[in-house]
């Protein structure tokens, strides 16, 4: 009679195992609690035997294949007498696929669910209803595991004023790796014995803004561009711009090219701008404020000049008009050069998927092609963060080019 | 009270006063209960009317006997007579039915679920037969505490309660107690719409008391001077001590069920029987032959009552429900559970 | 001198019938025989007219009380096993706990149940029926664990002028013993703190309070130390304690003996999860017998139950969380 080998319960809490080791081979003979593959879980490695004497007439085990428990793994040719004492039923075998998770949540009134009246699964791909496992979840979806922070955690940190960010730094004694309340009364207690200053509001309010922006996979693309035109322009220009104004239009008018490179990821929908509204930053006591000016794509630099100005004014002495900053912008330009930075990687801000950096204008040789040598010109790295999930590099490189084009025929702008 | 108009004849003897004031409770309950439902017909009640139409004259003659004060009356639902007769204000009625915020439960129940305790006449729950204990342990309380003299106890219901367990286990402890109790059972034929002879197999209703060992008294209850004369004799044994009394009148409800309820299960036979006379007419009709009363007292007393009702009635569509907002939520009555 | 929960129990209602006239005991066997478990010994003989015998008629019974408590007394009503009061149950959740609140006259009658499992009484002599009857507003429902409770928290039932329900543990009667009688007493609907821990709290009541002890007690060996509140009033309930008590130690595991669907245990989960969410470090816990009715096997039984073991492992099983 055909017996099944069977992947046993390995541990209290282990659901399924890997094989590592196949010991067997279809006509070897083999005895009673012999090893026949060799399993890992998550715990450790285990061995799986035979439960009678016989000879192996089919192996279904795969190598690195996972298998939940009470899976077949191979069948073994066995006496009937000795299947019959050791008590198998072959009829009650599970096949070796995983288990489904089942979307019938069978309740103590089977009746209902019999029939059909619980079935939460939707036939229609294009609009996946949510069908919600309850039992059965593993360990992190209870009360353990790093990530989890009980309700009481919860509750003392926000008596604090903290969040889990605070938190990175402490490594969890409970289940699972947990933070518990005791590792956090301890962290708090350490903190004590530091140095401490007072975080001013507005530190905390661009901490938490940062904190949510870096939620999302940021990435970076930079390329260098000649500020030679920008520059003559400039000089040339009655009231004249600052070098952030010609980012800003040139942003604005690339953008209003591509309105989706400054969309919003929601779910699986990306949300498109309703006007070229762009931001820039401005360092004041402690932190950065980010005045907005409205649909740059529709005026052009010159008529900017006093609106940019003016709002540089307010920012620095805090008080921004409300137009200037409900509701945000799309995107933001940032010029660190201003500091003397040549490089940097912006974050944009958590509302926004795009901030533009300029960098401090160097003089760099440029290669001039016609008199086959080295010409000084100023160079400033332009550097645009993005979130990867709306953008590739592709897609923000042609941005960042498209910008670098306009800043060359500046009066055009 | 009215005098009688007879002057040739002997003074009026116990018996016709006692009739006539029995009489009054009688006309008063059916018109208030017309009135009632009337109103309720026009949608101004909220929830069930059940009246006691037919049972006026069973219903009053006990409790016309009674002494408040002194005895324990527990009405149930066709019992409009007997609660008027031992001396409930109408507009207690008035207020229950109605919803007002001053009546005896303030919203909380209605309809027949009203009473006054303290002064002997417990207010009724839903089920059958529930109520015969409660006056048990009243008159045992009393007995207990060395003031029963010579009170007594009366307990209310129809034909279908007498199957319930809890008139059974009542009426047994009353009698293995000997406790001056009276049951009044009015045999109205149908318990909603059921039948006597698929509520009980005996022949004869009273024929129960012997099987407790209590005695019975069987009466037609159409025949105010019969119910008078029963009642009588059950309060007079009960108070000399001689256990409990069970007194069963054979009338038929002139009603449905409820008001909602037309009874097309009472058949013509029966409504055309000496069954279905009218307790109310035929009553009339004897107060006027004995000349206890002329005819113009008679709708002197129609007249009263009407105006009674009516006052009652306009005095309690007048005041206000309970407001839950200020209501008191609270369900027990000592100070240290109360939140 | 060692008093047994029994004892005390009598000697609660010897002085009450001593202190007040109003007051009389009206059950089956409870006069000269002094009840199926001896509850009332003697009190006939020192109060005949107040210590009475009745038929076996619970509906009557409890009727019967509502009447005399209509007319100023304060009875006693004592139901043979807990199990039987649910003949009498209209009586009990229809007429008496809602007296007051439909006609504003009080209702002071106590109704004493034995209740509670102990080995071979079956399914109809094992019931605790606190559940069902604290469910109904207008009841207060008591379930003393100790000897000292079931001294003086019977005498507040009597004294209370409502519905009191008076769960009694027969396993408790003869096998929990006491120095004394308390002169000082905490207030019926007071919840107590019997041991103070760190690592959980269990709140339970009655003779699974016992249970819970040994079980906190095991545990010390391996450095956990386990809060333990006994309610003592089920009805209402010490949410003050309860809560207190988690917000020291941020786990609760609640227990009870009556059956799982809905009850004292439910009814702890339910308003920890609703008022203490943020104390909790691991979700709230219950633990009650199984969902079947109480077998007569003394080994189907005591596997039926909480025991400190089970109790063990539930704990075990919260603190790891």
């Amino acid at each position: 009679m055909r017996i099944p080998i069977l992947m046993p319960q390995l541990g209290a809490s282990i659901a399924e195992a890997t094989i590592k080791e196949i010991k067997i081979e279809v006509g070897q003979t083999v005895k009673t609690d012999e090893g026949v593959l060799e399993v890992e879980t998550e715990k450790a490695m285990m061995e799986v035997t035979t439960p009678c004497p016989g000879k192996v007439v089919e192996v279904l085990a795969e190598i690195d294949v996972s298998y939940p428990v009470g899976s077949t793994l191979g069948y073994l040719e066995v006496d009937d007498s000795i299947a019959e004492k050791i008590n198998i039923d072959p009829s009650e075998v599970q096949n070796p696929e995983p288990d489904k998770v089942s979307s019938n949540i069978k309740t103590e009134d089977d009746s209902a669910s019999d029939s059909g009246a619980l079935q939460t699964t939707s036939e229609d791909p294009n609009n996946p209803e949510v069908t919600p496992t309850i039992r059965g979840l593993p360990v992190p979806a209870r009360a353990s595991g790093a990530t989890y922070i009980s309700p009481r955690l919860r509750a003392r940190m926000q008596e604090l004023g903290l969040n889990a960010a605070d938190l990175a730094g402490i490594a969890g004694t409970g289940a699972g790796g947990r933070v518990t309340v005791e590792d956090f009364e301890s962290f708090m207690f350490d903190l004590e014995t530091k140095k401490t200053s007072a975080a001013s509001s507005m530190r905390i309010a661009v901490a938490d803004s940062m904190r949510r922006s870096w939620t999302r996979p940021l990435a970076t693309v930079g390329s260098p561009v000649c500020l030679e035109n920008l520059l003559s322009h400039r000089k040339e220009s009655s009231p004249k711009p600052g070098p952030t104004l010609y980012a800003i239009r040139a942003l604005a008018i690339a953008l209003s090219e591509r309105t989706a490179t400054a969309g919003r990821l929601v779910g699986n929908q990306i949300i498109h701008p309703s006007s070229i509204d762009i931001g820039f930053a401005v360092e004041v006591d402690d932190g950065v404020l980010v005045p907005v000016i409205r649909n740059v794509d529709q005026i052009p630099l010159k008529d900017l000049v006093e609106q940019y100005s003016a709002l540089v004014e307010s920012a620095k002495k805090r008080r921004l008009p409300k137009e200037a900053s409900t509701p945000p912008g799309i995107a933001t330009v940032t010029n660190f050069g201003s500091f003397g930075i040549v490089w940097a990687t912006p974050i944009p801000l958590p509302e926004q998927n795009l901030v533009l950096g300029l960098g401090r204008g160097q003089q760099k040789p440029h290669w001039d092609a016609e008199t086959s040598s080295w010409k000084p010109a100023i160079e400033a790295e332009l550097t645009l963060s993005f979130d990867h999930r709306i953008l590739d590099g592709g897609g923000a490189g042609r941005l960042l080019t498209r910008i670098a084009e306009l800043l060359q025929r500046p009066s055009d702008l | 009270m009215a005098k009688s108009a007879n002057q040739n004849q002997e003074p009026i003897g116990k018996l016709s006063t006692i009739v006539v004031d029995t009489y009054r409770w009688m006309v008063l309950a059916r018109t208030f209960e017309d009135r009632i439902s009337n109103i309720y017909r026009a949608g101004k009640i909220v929830g069930g009317v059940y009246v006691g139409k037919g049972q006026e004259a069973f219903s009053a003659s006990l409790a016309s006997q009674l002494v408040k004060g002194q005895d324990i009356y527990s009405p149930l639902i066709r019992d409009m007579a007997g609660r008027a007769a031992f001396g409930e204000p109408l507009i207690d009625a008035a207020r229950t039915y109605l919803g007002s915020a001053q009546g005896p439960t303030i919203g909380r129940d209605g309809n027949v679920h009203r009473g006054n305790s303290q002064e002997g006449m417990p207010t009724m729950i839903s089920h059958l037969g529930a109520m015969i204990s409660v006056v048990n342990g009243m008159l045992f309380a009393r007995r207990l505490r060395k003031k029963l003299n010579t009170a007594v106890g009366a307990a209310c219901i129809g034909d279908g309660a007498t199957s319930t367990g809890a008139f059974h286990e009542a009426l047994n402890m009353a009698a293995v107690e000997k406790l001056p109790l009276i049951i009044s059972i009015a045999n109205n034929q149908f318990a909603y719409s059921t039948p006597t002879d698929k509520q009980f197999a005996c022949n004869e209703l009273v024929d129960r008391a012997a099987g407790y060992g209590v005695n019975g008294i069987n009466i037609n209850g159409t025949d105010l001077i019969e119910c008078i004369e029963g009642f009588e004799k059950a309060i007079s044994l009960a108070r000399a001590g001689k256990g409990p009394q069970i007194v069963v009148g054979n009338l038929l409800r002139l009603s449905g069920h409820g008001e909602h309820d037309d009874s097309p299960y009472v058949s013509d036979e029966l409504r055309s029987s000496d069954l279905g006379q009218d307790c109310l007419l035929k009553a009339k009709d004897r107060i006027i032959e004995e000349s206890w009363c002329t005819e113009k007292e008679c709708n002197d007393i129609q007249e009263q009552a009407t105006i009674e009702v009516n006052t009652a009635i306009a005095q309690a569509e007048s005041e206000k429900g309970p407001n839950p907002y200020s209501h008191d939520w609270n369900a027990y009555s000592s100070p240290s559970f109360r939140k | 001198m060692s008093i047994s929960y029994l004892e005390a129990i009598r000697e609660a209602q010897s002085l009450a019938l001593e202190n007040d006239k109003n007051v009389f005991i009206y059950g089956q066997d409870v006069g000269a025989f002094g009840g199926a478990f001896k509850a009332t010994k003697d009190l006939f003989q020192k109060h005949p007219d107040r210590v009475i015998d009745s038929p076996i008629s619970e509906d009557a019974m409890v009727g019967l009380a509502v009447g005399a408590a209509i007319e100023g007394m304060r009875p006693i009503i004592e139901m043979q096993f807990a199990d039987f009061s649910s003949v009498g149950f209209n009586q009990i959740v229809n007429q008496a706990a809602t007296l007051y609140w439909r006609t504003a006259v009080s209702c002071p009658i106590t109704i004493r149940l034995p209740s509670g499992g102990t080995p071979g009484s079956g399914p109809f002599h094992s019931q605790c029926m606190e559940t069902i009857y604290a469910h109904y507003p207008g009841t207060i429902v008591m379930t003393p664990a100790t000897v000292e409770d079931a001294y003086s928290m019977l005498l507040e039932a009597i004294a209370i002028d409502d519905p009191v329900i008076f769960c009694e543990h027969k396993y408790l009667y003869y096998h929990l013993k006491s120095d004394s009688l308390p002169k000082q007493t905490l207030p019926a609907k007071s919840a107590r703190i019997v041991r103070s821990g760190r690592h959980a709290t269990v709140v339970t009541y009655s003779a699974m309070l016992h249970e819970a002890l040994r079980a906190a007690d095991n545990m010390k060996t391996d450095g956990y130390e386990i809060e333990v509140v006994d309610l003592r009033c089920i009805k209402p309930i010490d949410m003050g304690t309860v809560l207190g008590s988690i917000a020291r130690t941020g786990r609760v595991l609640a227990i009870g003996e009556a059956f799982p669907w809905g009850g004292v245990t439910s009814e702890i989960i339910s308003r920890v999860s609703s008022e203490g969410f943020n104390l909790l470090d691991a979700p709230p816990a219950r633990l009650n017998s199984i969902d079947t009715p109480i077998p007569y096997h003394p080994d189907l039984w005591r596997y039926h139950r909480p025991t400190a073991s089970s109790v063990e492992e539930e704990l075990r099983k919260l603190i790891r969380e």
